[in-house]
């Protein structure tokens, strides 16, 4: 587990359409400390999900640094783990060894990292499909399959792009408590990009509300752990919360 | 309950091909067909034993498919890193994908009086024009498929740590294969039609030529068993092996075919 920082991020690019530069992330300071579960919450555009595909790797940024565990980030590589809103799982290969890729790509021997993998599926409750193949599974279970195959593979820092945005409402509402469960257990270091608010506030210990390719609040969640959803469906710190980074993301 | 639909499966594809061939024995006779313009079943059946019995069906089924298979298994070792390169590789996509539509209007038998002055009558010339019948189908393909591959795949695969190689074997390659494989079975198609023509011109042996030698002698019988091989051998062929390797892959997975 380690920290991410970024430092005066910016991303311009140009627009062939528009035929101009287009400014998507303008100034974005963020401290994660390591261990700490962030939410980064904002109305379409803000330049969320941009912020998650930079400090991926899986485009460069303009200008600032993007520092994981103190050291700059250059390309995608297995210290930050994504999940992905379309899961992005192999269809070609099973639950199984979807999950034992990053350990595969480690050069962990077949045996062990088969072990590694029943493991982290045993702590989603998915031991039973890990032969299946995604296609046969719901939605649901592939976003899980999904999570797991990141934490399979121990990233120092886990970033999670609106992963449960393409689910139903109930199943989303499971996927959280498990989430929150798991991070609970492990505590990973975790950047999550959601627009729902309700969610970023469940899931977070410090929510930042985007804007315009800015950071325009941070809102800290002091809500005790763990945190399920019988519980904070009607507690009221969670619904104060909830309503004050909604009143700052609908201001945005 | 899936082995009984299988075979009413196979019993639907048969019939019309049953009614044909009862149609044919009921006309010939009644028509008076003569042998030179028509054969009957009964001598088509008769040529078929003889040539079983002497072997040469045999030996001209072997070097047909002999012909074929060792074209296509060169061309796809070809087609395949070069399709996955320009699917990767924009640069090279765009200065071979002009030249890709040029060869594959081509591709066939266009190329057999080439092939015959550059490897002379016979073995060479055949497995080219058969090479480049499927080659280009392939190349395409795969290209096709590298590039209907979602960016996310290879984000996911590049943040679990794969490095060029296993993006190529554990990301691209299987995401290719069901176009792989279809770029195969449309090649193949090519290639199984290209054969024939080209054993009529450029060999000594082969189903082509068997057909073609016999018109010289008013066979008809000889030719109607040529062309009753020629077409189950495909559909064997395709059957036996395309089909269910297009399965395996298409239908397991889960992706829609293109």
């Amino acid at each position: 587990m380690k920290s991410l920082s970024l430092k005066n991020l910016a991303k311009t690019y140009f627009d062939a359409y528009k035929g101009e530069h287009v400014t998507a992330i303008r100034d974005v300071s963020l401290e994660v400390p390591a261990g700490e579960f962030v939410s980064i919450v904002g109305p379409s555009g803000c330049g969320k999900s941009t912020i998650l595909n930079m400090v991926a790797g899986f485009i460069p940024h303009s200008g600032g640094d993007i520092l994981v565990g103190g050291v700059p980030v250059k390309g995608p590589g297995p210290d930050r783990g994504v999940v992905f809103q379309s899961f992005a799982l192999f269809p070609w290969k099973t639950v199984l060894d979807n999950v034992g890729f990053g350990p595969k790509m480690r050069g962990v021997p077949k045996a062990r990292r088969d072990e590694i993998a029943r493991e982290y599926l045993a702590l989603a409750g998915l031991s039973h499909a890990a032969d299946r193949y995604p296609n046969e599974l719901s939605g649901g279970m592939q976003q899980r399959v999904g999570v797991v195959r990141a934490l399979a593979n121990e990233p120092d820092v886990l970033l999670m792009d609106e992963p449960f945005a393409s689910v139903d409402a109930q199943t989303r509402m499971t996927l959280q408590d498990e989430l929150s469960r798991i991070w609970e257990e492990r505590r990973p270091t975790v950047v999550f990009i959601t627009h729902d608010v309700p969610e970023a506030v469940f899931l977070a210990n410090r929510v930042v509300v985007l804007s315009k390719g800015k950071v325009l609040a941070e809102v800290e969640v002091p809500i005790s752990r763990p945190r399920v959803w019988d519980r904070l469906v009607a507690d009221d710190e969670f619904k104060d919360l909830s309503n004050q980074v909604l009143a700052l993301v609908r201001s945005a | 309950m899936e082995r009984t639909s299988r075979i009413s499966a196979a019993l639907i594809f048969i019939a019309p091909l049953a009614v044909l061939v009862a149609l044919w024995a009921i006309i010939v006779p009644v028509l008076e067909v003569r042998p030179q313009i028509f054969p009957s079943v009964a001598a088509v059946g008769k040529a078929g034993l003889e040539s079983l019995i002497d072997g040469s069906l045999v030996r001209h089924v072997m070097a047909s498919v002999s012909r074929v298979a060792i074209g296509t298994v060169l061309a796809v070792l070809v087609a395949v890193p070069l399709g996955i390169l320009m699917g990767v590789s924009r640069g090279v996509s765009a200065f071979l994908t002009p030249l890709m539509r040029f060869f594959s209007v081509l591709a066939g038998i266009a190329w057999i009086p080439i092939a015959t002055l550059w490897f002379g009558y016979g073995f060479g010339a055949i497995v080219f024009v058969i090479f480049n019948a499927v080659f280009f189908v392939v190349a395409y393909n795969t290209l096709l498929g590298v590039s209907t591959i979602p960016m996310t795949l290879r984000h996911a695969a590049a943040s679990l740590g794969a490095g060029r190689r296993a993006m190529l074997t554990d990301v691209l390659l299987p995401g290719a294969l069901p176009n792989i494989v279809t770029g195969v079975r449309t090649g193949l198609g090519f290639a199984w039609r290209g054969l024939i023509a080209a054993e009529m011109i450029a060999t000594d042996v082969g189903l082509g030529y068997m057909l073609f030698v016999a018109r010289d002698f008013y066979q008809t019988e000889v030719i109607v068993l040529g062309m009753i091989v020629i077409g189950t051998l495909w559909l064997l062929i395709d059957r036996l092996l395309l089909v269910p390797l297009e399965r395996a892959t298409i239908e397991r997975w889960g992706l829609v075919s293109t």
